[in-house]
C-alpha cells in the first residue's frame, strides 16, 4: 500500500483529542498530588501472614485482638476478621486520636470500610491490609463488612466510639 | 470501501456544545467526589 | 473476487446460526433477570426470597444467577453471534471454516448447561467474581471455563476468515466492521488468559483437593485481569454499531473512518493492563503498581471519549441531513420513532454517565470514597446493562427481523420498552450512587442489615422503584422478541430489513499500520508483561495457602 502513513483526523475531533487529554492529565495530577504529597493513600503494606495460624499463634497480634496505646492520642488496632464477626466488635478512644488498623482475615476474604472516613479495605486471608485516620470528631463510626463472606454478612459490622 | 468520495461540508457544531455539557458535567461530579476524599483526611 | 454490495445477505444457514446465538443469549437473560429485581425489592424492604426458599435458597444464590447469566452469558452469546454476522457482513463472505464455529458454539451451550447445575443447586453461590477461599462446586469453574474456550474458537474462525478475505482482497482495507468484531475477539483473547489461568492453576486443582491451599491475592489479580477489560467486551459491539449502523439507521454516515478504526486498535492496546484499579484497596499490590495502572486506566478512556465525539457527529449528521437546524435541532430531528435507534441512543445517554463514574473509579485515591459500596454496582449497571444491554436489546430489534424475515411485533411497544429501561436505570442507579457515597455497602442485603441509618431509606426505596419498572421493561422485551420470532407478520418482498452499514463521512485512506493486527498485538502483549509481570512475579514465589470454605 502507497497510502501516508499518517491518518487524516477532523479539526474539531483534533481539538477535542485535546481537550480529553488534558482534562485526564489534570486529575491524574490532582489523585498524585493527594496521594504522593498529601497522604491520600491507598492500603498496600504487602505485609502476610499464615491464615491458619493467624488467629491462634502466640506470636501473631491478632491471637490477642484490640487496641495497643503506641503514645498518648496515638493508637494501633489489630482487627480480626472472622465469619461474620469483626474482633473486637467496639473500640473506644478520645476524640483527636491518630488510629493505625490493621486487619486480615483467617477465613474468606472481607470487606473492611469505617464510614464516614476514607479507611476502605479489602481483607485478604494471608495478607495485612492497613490505613490510618485521624478521628478529630467524637461520635459513633460503624465499620462493616463490604465484601460478600456467606449467609451472615449482612450483619457483620463494629463500631468505634470516639469520645469526647 | 469506497476509495474517495467528494467530501461534503459539515461542522460538528451541536457536537461540540454536546460535550462541553459532557465536560462540565464530568468536572463538577467528579471534583464532588475527590471533595469529599479530601474532607475525610488523610490515610497516612 | 465478488463484487461488494449494499444489499449483501447471509444465508439462511448463518442466519439460523447467528439466530441459536441470540437463543442462547435471551434464555439466559430470561432467567437471570428473575432475581435482579429480587435484589432491588429487598432492598425497598420488600424480600420475596423467604417465598422462594423450596427452590431458591438466598439472597446470594439469586444474585450469583444474575451475574452470571445476565453479565457473562447473556453478553457473551448475544456479542458472539452479533460479531458473526458483522464479520460475514462486512467481509461479504461466508465463514471461512463454519464447523469452527459451530464447534465453539456448542461448547458454549454446554458451558452453559454444566455452569447451571451446580448454580441453581445452590453448590457454587460464590457471586460471578467467585473470589476464593470460598470454593464452589468444580462443576462451576468448568462451565465456565467452557464458556470461555467457546468463545475463543468462535473468535478463531472469525481471524481464519479475515486472513482469507486478505488474500481474495489484496491491497484492500479490511471493511470497518469486520476488522472491529476480530479486534474485539483478539482483545477479549488476551483478556481471559487471566481468568484461564486462574481456574486452571489455582482453582480446579484447588477444587479437586490437588492442593490443600492457594494465594487468594494472586487468584485475585488473576480475576482482575480478566475483569476490567471484560467491560470493553460487553462495549466494543455496542461501539461498532454506535459507529458504524446507527447513523444509517438514523439516516447518516460514519462521521470518521479512521478515527473509529484507531479507536478500536487503541482499545486493543490499552484494555488489558488495567486491573489493579479493581485492586486499589487490595494489601497484596504494591501501591506504585496501583498508580501506574491508573494511568493506564485513564489512557483507556481515552480511546472512549473519542468514541462519544465521532459517534455524537454521526448522529448530528443524520440529524441535519433530515431538517435539523440550530444547535440542537438535530437531535430532535432524528428518528424518535424508531425502537431500534432510540434504544442506542438513550443507552448512549446513560453512558455519559457510566463513563464519568468510571473514570471516579479509575482515580486512584478518589477510589476509596466508593470501593466496594453501592455505587460500584450502580456504575456498572450504566455500562453492562445499558450502554451494552440497551444497544444490544435496539440492535435485536432489527436484527431479528433481519433474520426471520418477520416484521417487529408492535414497534410502539418496543418504544416504551426502550424509554421504561432508560426511566427504571436512570432511577436504580443514580438511587444506588447516592447510597454508595453515604457507605452502603454492595453485594449486601440492605434489607436486613443491622447497621442501616434511617437516611438510606428513600434511596433504597428508590432502588425498589427502579428495579421494578427495568422488570416490567425486561419481561417486556423478551415478549416482543419471543412474538417477532415466533408469530410476527412475514415481511413482503418491500420491507425485508437490510443490515445497517453506514458509509463514511470522511473517507481517507487508511495506512498500512492500521490495517494489520502484528504491531498492535505485539504492543497489547508487551503492554501486559509490562504491567504485570513484576506483581505477579512476586505473588507466585511469596505464596500463601488458604484452604476453600462453603459459608452460604
Amino acid at each position: 500500500m502507497t497510502t501516508k502513513p499518517i491518518i487524516e483526523i477532523d479539526p474539531y475531533e483534533k481539538t477535542w483529542m485535546r481537550i480529553s487529554l488534558g482534562l485526564l492529565v489534570v486529575f491524574i495530577i490532582m489523585v498524585g498530588v493527594a496521594g504522593y504529597a498529601l497522604g491520600f493513600q491507598l492500603p498496600a503494606s504487602e505485609t502476610r501472614v499464615n491464615p491458619q495460624t493467624v488467629a491462634t499463634d502466640p506470636n501473631s497480634p491478632w491471637s490477642n485482638p484490640g487496641l495497643r496505646e503506641l503514645a498518648p492520642g496515638k493508637y494501633e488496632v489489630y482487627i480480626l476478621a472472622q465469619i461474620w464477626l469483626f474482633n473486637p466488635r467496639e473500640i473506644t478512644v478520645p476524640v483527636g486520636s491518630t488510629v493505625t488498623f490493621y486487619v486480615t482475615s483467617k477465613d474468606v476474604q472481607h470487606g473492611f470500610k469505617i464510614q464516614d472516613t476514607n479507611i476502605n479495605m479489602q481483607i485478604i486471608p494471608g495478607y495485612v491490609s492497613t490505613l490510618t485516620h485521624v478521628f478529630d470528631k467524637p461520635g459513633e463510626y460503624p465499620y462493616i463488612c463490604t465484601e460478600y463472606c456467606g449467609s451472615g454478612h449482612a450483619a457483620m459490622f463494629g463500631k468505634i466510639i470516639v469520645e469526647p | 470501501m469506497p476509495k474517495k468520495q467528494p467530501e461534503e461540508p459539515f461542522e460538528p457544531k451541536g457536537t461540540i456544545v454536546v460535550m462541553a455539557i459532557f465536560v462540565v458535567t464530568l468536572i463538577v461530579l467528579w471534583g464532588s467526589v475527590y471533595y469529599i476524599l479530601i474532607s475525610r483526611g488523610v490515610t497516612l | 473476487m465478488t463484487i461488494a454490495t449494499a444489499n449483501y445477505d447471509l444465508t439462511p444457514q448463518e442466519k439460523k446460526f447467528v439466530g441459536w446465538h441470540l437463543i442462547l443469549a435471551i434464555s439466559a437473560l430470561s432467567v437471570g433477570s428473575l432475581f435482579g429485581p429480587l435484589q432491588a425489592f429487598e432492598h425497598a424492604g420488600w424480600d420475596l426470597y423467604p417465598y422462594l426458599q423450596p427452590v431458591f435458597k438466598s439472597y446470594y444464590q439469586g444474585l450469583t444467577i444474575h451475574g452470571v447469566l445476565n453479565a457473562l452469558v447473556w453478553t457473551t452469546a448475544f456479542i458472539t453471534g452479533f460479531l458473526t454476522l458483522t464479520t460475514i457482513r462486512g467481509l461479504q463472505r461466508s465463514l471461512r471454516y463454519p464447523k469452527l464455529n459451530y464447534t465453539g458454539f456448542w461448547v458454549m451451550v454446554v458451558g452453559v448447561l454444566v455452569t447451571a447445575v451446580p448454580l441453581l443447586a445452590n453448590n457454587a453461590s460464590v457471586l460471578y467474581t467467585f473470589y476464593p477461599p470460598m470454593k464452589a462446586d468444580w462443576l462451576f469453574y468448568v462451565g465456565l471455563t467452557l464458556v470461555v474456550i467457546g468463545s475463543w474458537i468462535e473468535g478463531y474462525g472469525f481471524y481464519f476468515t479475515m486472513a482469507a478475505w486478505r488474500k481474495e482482497h489484496p491491497g484492500e482495507t479490511y471493511p470497518f466492521i469486520a476488522l472491529a468484531s476480530s479486534v474485539t475477539m483478539a482483545m477479549w483473547q488476551i483478556a481471559t488468559l487471566g481468568v484461564a489461568i486462574e481456574i486452571l492453576t489455582l482453582l480446579l486443582p484447588w477444587a479437586w483437593g490437588m492442593v490443600g491451599g492457594i494465594d487468594i491475592q494472586l487468584a485475585r489479580t488473576y480475576f482482575w485481569f480478566t475483569g476490567h477489560p471484560l467491560v470493553y467486551f460487553w462495549l466494543l459491539p455496542a461501539y461498532l454499531s454506535w459507529y458504524a449502523m446507527l447513523p444509517k439507521q438514523a439516516g447518516g454516515k460514519l462521521f470518521s473512518d479512521s478515527m473509529a478504526r484507531l479507536v478500536f486498535w487503541l482499545f486493543l492496546l490499552t484494555s488489558v493492563p488495567v486491573g489493579f484499579h479493581h485492586q486499589y484497596v487490595d494489601p497484596g499490590v504494591p501501591d506504585s503498581w496501583k498508580f501506574i495502572h491508573s494511568i493506564l486506566t485513564y489512557s483507556v478512556a481515552f480511546p472512549s471519549m473519542l468514541t462519544a465525539f465521532t459517534v455524537i457527529a454521526g448522529l448530528e449528521y443524520a440529524g441535519r441531513k433530515r431538517g435539523g437546524k440550530g444547535l440542537f435541532g438535530w437531535i430532535k430531528a432524528l428518528p424518535w420513532d424508531d425502537p431500534s435507534v432510540v434504544s442506542q441512543l438513550l443507552a448512549g445517554i446513560l453512558f455519559f454517565f457510566g463513563g464519568i463514574g468510571g473514570i471516579t473509579n479509575a482515580s486512584y485515591n478518589v477510589n476509596l470514597v466508593i470501593h466496594n459500596t453501592a455505587w460500584v454496582p450502580g456504575h456498572f449497571h450504566l455500562t453492562v446493562s445499558s450502554a451494552a444491554t440497551l444497544s444490544f436489546m435496539g440492535i435485536t430489534y432489527w436484527l431479528v427481523p433481519y433474520l426471520t424475515g418477520r416484521k417487529l411485533w408492535k414497534p410502539k411497544w418496543a418504544l416504551i420498552q426502550a424509554w421504561m429501561w432508560f426511566i427504571g436505570m436512570l432511577i436504580f442507579s443514580n438511587a444506588m450512587h447516592v447510597l454508595g457515597l453515604l457507605g452502603a455497602p454492595r453485594r449486601t442485603p440492605l434489607g436486613e442489615a443491622p447497621y442501616v441509618p434511617a437516611e438510606w431509606n428513600g434511596h433504597l426505596l428508590r432502588v425498589g422503584i427502579g428495579g421494578a419498572i427495568l422488570f416490567v421493561a425486561v419481561y417486556l422485551y423478551i415478549f416482543i422478541i419471543a412474538k417477532t420470532a415466533f408469530g410476527g407478520e412475514k415481511a413482503s418482498e418491500s420491507e425485508q430489513v437490510t443490515i445497517p452499514v453506514a458509509e463514511p463521512l470522511h473517507a481517507s485512506p487508511i495506512p498500512a499500520w492500521m490495517d494489520t493486527f502484528k504491531p498492535w498485538l505485539i504492543g497489547a502483549v508487551l503492554l501486559v508483561v509490562i504491567a504485570y509481570a513484576p506483581v505477579l512475579i512476586d505473588l507466585i514465589t511469596h505464596a500463601v495457602g488458604s484452604p476453600g470454605f462453603r459459608v452460604w
